[in-house]
């Protein structure tokens, strides 16, 4: 009586799983601009690998039970057969999706979260030593970020947030009034700023890119901070390591 | 009239109260010496105190309950026809269909407010709001369809169906349920006059330092907030105690219909975590008024405020949907024509959700700080949810494997909350993954992924309750066509909008924001006009449902050939439901099994019972 229902079903999966598994290949992702970036566009497509034959699992049931075994009389002219789904088959359901939800949690998820973390006591991601270390200030709604140099850009010094490409350069998050989050999209990472508290993100840029020609190069605030929340945003260079000594001596010329 | 005569007068006790509370107050005040007597937000707690107590009292509070205090006797009118939807009700069908067509109409509003919002996202830059403009828009879109989420199923169908269900002649407090209707529209228009004292900034989470820096609205914002948080504890309480102690005879904890179980299960999760909402918000109020608990310039610490909060508010996200789970398992079990599949699996899935909500709120943080060994163990428990959730698909999908599939409208939306939460299920692994969510948190893939799970997983259920119960509410008949025509509009809506709102969060477009970057400009587009096709959709639902309540033909007592109680009384049930208390003699799923019965009817009716008028309502 499944047999051939079964059967169909496996193939209907199959097919539908080919098609969904196609987004894996899409062009999803802003541009990658870091080594975070790198890993999260791994295990993003990882997950989506997992993930669509789950979702095509289900559209295969429902789609084929509702063609086939749909009723086309005015009203039912009998019932079902009393199957009450004793026995193996939620026990086997029930390993399944504990095992798939526990390799999950496992890899990508913990394995990726220990390589986010340097220490279990800090406030934020990736490595505590960094070649470059820049202090971020939140306000409503701007941010401002000093250099080790003394030198500092904000909107209106600058107006643009210059970083070396291959080194670590790691920021240290605060905010003087209200809860924001520094986002970098081309890094893919993100942390809040929080009044009262220091966070920070360490991320390693591995091409050079700005704002100019590509928008994933800024930082974006994302946490809602009031009125001008959606404005709260700066474009990002990332250059080599002697155009960025060349950009911090002319900002220091300009008298910053 | 009496009704519009009744709810006037409330109206203008209610606005006594409150400018009375205001005077009070800024007696207070003057006595105290404080310069300004009138000008503090702590006038506006005193009014709506003291509004809301007097609006309770002009309803029928006083009148049904409040003169017992006082050694008087009470009494009740039951006014005939529609009247009786604007009194202080204690019919559980009355009350079910005021919550349900309040909501509706809060349903209506908050989505008009949505298709505003999409007007201004169609194109980068501003175009109809200001950035403060489309934040109040936001934040009123946000409260307005939490509040939907958190009571149309619950206030509606399930004060509703519940009792019927389980061969009740009302709910176990029945004052107690129209007192919890009857503080929603204080609730209602709190929140509708936050626009006139400047907008909700906050949107619904209200994470302070900023809801203590923002405008005033803020505290209209909580008041209503705190008040309907009461509502949701209060009705809690009712549907736990009538679900233990109201029962039919019979009707066992292994016989009780699915959806009993998860109100059952949901209810427990309001009762014992809605206070985190209410508490978060009281604090919020207080440092308003010069306390800290949340703002570091003066000693508090912001994120005390976000897992107090979440700790309601990720067990909220479960208390919307797990009804949702229990409306659609219990329209394929009828419309399948089958038993339940795995039964009592289905019942470990609804507890074991409600014993895991309580352990997963910080995967809503994070990205915001909290030291860094809070991560791990947040990560595991959410990936655990997935388990129990698995198995109400099982449920689902053995239900229908080999079944007779009847697609009538209920059972389309039942049908298509299995297949959207799916989706949602499965981007729910990206945000529960910290790798992942770092970049994902507060984009559009998280507005995605939670309308895919509310909207999807708990308002397609709604749609297919009100579908299902329709002729049983109104003895009346709604059209077929029309109701096919919507859901296929709104399935196709609703998918093709939410799918695609992935995309810009993953490109880098975050949320609350009125401009984004015009490199997003084609998919936002595209998205804005998904949205208003979704919404377009509703026009049929609103015409086909005023259209058949008014003329739609009358309909059978169970149309659906349904074995459960609610079908087995006349369509709309009697006041008390039943002739008789039912007896019940096996499972209410029992299709295809020679000679099952699930209850029968004493026939001899019970002393003091006028008997059962087909179609009457009183």
């Amino acid at each position: 009586m499944h047999g051939k229902h079964l059967i169909s079903v496996a193939l209907l999966w199959v097919g539908l799983t080919a098609i969904g598994e196609l987004l894996v290949f899409a062009d999803l992702f802003p541009t990658v601009g870091s080594h975070e970036a790198e890993d999260f566009d791994s295990i993003f497509r990882f997950l989506l690998i997992l993930g669509i034959p789950v979702f095509t699992f289900v559209i295969a049931v429902v789609a084929y039970a509702a063609l086939t075994w749909r009723i086309r009389a005015e009203a039912p002219d009998g019932d079902g057969p009393p199957i009450r789904g004793h026995g193996w088959v939620p026990r086997i359901w029930l390993v399944i999706t504990a095992g798939l939800a526990i390799f999950v949690m496992i890899h990508p998820g913990l394995t990726g979260l220990a390589k986010l973390q340097s220490s279990a006591t800090a406030y934020g991601w990736g490595k505590q030593e960094a070649d470059l270390e820049i202090n971020v200030t939140a306000f409503m709604w701007q941010w401002t970020f000093d250099y080790p140099d003394g030198t500092q850009v904000s909107v209106a010094k600058g107006g643009e947030v210059v970083i070396p490409v291959d080194r670590y350069v790691k920021f240290n998050v605060n905010s003087i009034d209200v809860v924001h989050s520094l986002w970098i999209p081309a890094f893919r990472m993100k942390i809040d700023a929080i009044p009262g508290r220091t966070t920070f993100m360490t991320v390693h840029p591995t091409e050079v890119g700005a704002y100019a020609s590509d928008q994933a190069y800024r930082v974006q605030c994302a946490e809602l901070c009031g009125l001008d929340h959606g404005k709260m945003w700066l474009p990002v260079r990332v250059v080599t390591e002697s155009e960025f000594e060349a950009w911090l001596a002319s900002l220091k010329t300009q008298g910053n | 009239m009496y009704a519009v005569k009744s709810v006037a007068g409330a109206m203008g006790l209610g606005l006594i109260g409150f400018y009375l509370g205001l005077g009070i107050v800024a007696i207070l005040r003057w006595l105290f010496g404080y310069p300004d007597p009138w000008g503090g937000e702590i006038n506006i707690i005193g009014g709506w105190v003291l509004g809301v107590f007097l609006w309770l009292m002009g309803i029928g509070m006083w009148g049904q309950w409040g003169r017992e205090w006082f050694g008087l006797k009470t009494y009740q009118r039951n006014l005939p026809g529609w009247q009786r939807y604007f009194t202080f009700n204690t019919d559980h069908k009355v009350i079910g269909i005021q919550y349900l067509v309040t909501f509706m109409v809060v349903f209506f509003l908050a989505g008009a407010l949505a298709m505003l919002m999409r007007a201004e996202l169609a194109q980068s830059g501003n175009q109809f709001l200001s950035n403060g403009q489309y934040n109040g828009t936001m934040g009123l879109h946000g409260i307005l369809m939490v509040a939907v989420a958190v009571a149309a199923v619950i206030g509606g169908i399930g004060n509703y169906a519940v009792p019927l269900m389980i061969g009740a002649r009302d709910m176990a407090f029945p004052r107690l349920n129209a007192l919890t209707f009857w503080l929603v529209p204080p609730v209602a228009v709190g929140l509708l006059a936050t626009p006139f004292l400047g907008g909700i900034e906050h949107g619904w989470t209200a994470y302070p330092p900023l809801a203590i820096r923002t405008n005033s609205a803020q505290v209209l914002f909580s008041l209503s907030i705190i008040t309907f948080g009461l509502t949701s504890i209060l009705g809690a309480l009712n549907f736990i105690a009538t679900i233990i102690y109201m029962r039919a005879p019979g009707l066992s904890w292994g016989r009780l219909p699915i959806f009993v179980w998860s109100m059952f299960a949901t209810s427990w999760v309001a009762l014992l975590y809605t206070q985190g909402f209410a508490a978060a918000l009281f604090l919020v109020l207080l440092d308003r008024l010069g306390f800290s608990f949340f703002d570091p310039a003066t000693g508090g610490d912001p994120l005390l405020y976000q897992h107090v909060f979440w700790f309601y508010s990720h067990p909220a996200v479960y208390i919307m949907v797990l009804p949702g789970f229990g409306l659609a398992l219990e329209l394929i079990a009828h419309f399948s024509r089958k038993p339940l599949f795995a039964y009592k699996y289905a019942v470990a899935a609804f507890l074991g959700i409600l014993g895991l909500s309580g352990v997963v709120w910080a995967h809503h943080m994070f990205t915001s700080g909290m030291p860094n060994y809070l991560h791990g163990p947040f990560l595991v428990a959410t990936e655990l949810i997935s388990v129990p959730t698995g198995l109400i698909f099982l449920s689902a999908l053995g239900t229908i494997w080999l079944g007779r599939l009847w697609l009538k409208p209920p059972m389309l939306f039942a049908l298509a909350v299995i297949f959207n939460f799916a989706c949602g299920g499965v981007t729910g692994i990206f945000l529960a993954d910290v790798p992942t969510d770092i970049h994902l948190q507060d984009t559009y893939f998280v507005v995605a992924h939670f309308h895919y799970t509310i909207v999807g997983g708990e308002i397609f259920a709604l749609f297919a309750a009100i579908y299902y119960y329709f002729p049983k509410m109104t003895g009346r008949m709604y059209s077929e066509r029309l109701a096919k025509l919507h859901f296929w509009w709104m399935f196709i809506g609703f998918n093709a909008t939410f799918f695609l709102m992935h995309l810009p969060g993953i490109k880098g477009m975050n949320r609350r924001i009125a401009d984004f970057q015009s490199e997003l400009d084609p998919l936002n587009f595209t998205i804005s006009l998904a949205a208003f096709f979704l919404g377009a959709s509703f026009l049929v639902f609103i015409w086909n449902m005023v259209y058949s309540w008014v003329r739609g033909p009358v309909a059978e007592a169970n149309p659906w050939r349904v074995r459960t109680l609610e079908w087995q009384t006349t369509s709309p049930p009697p006041h008390e439901n039943f002739p008789s208390i039912p007896v019940v003699r096996g499972g209410p799923y029992d299709y295809g099994v020679p000679g099952s019965i699930h209850a029968t009817f004493p026939s001899a009716p019970s002393a003091g019972f006028a008997g059962a008028p087909a179609g009457g309502g009183q």
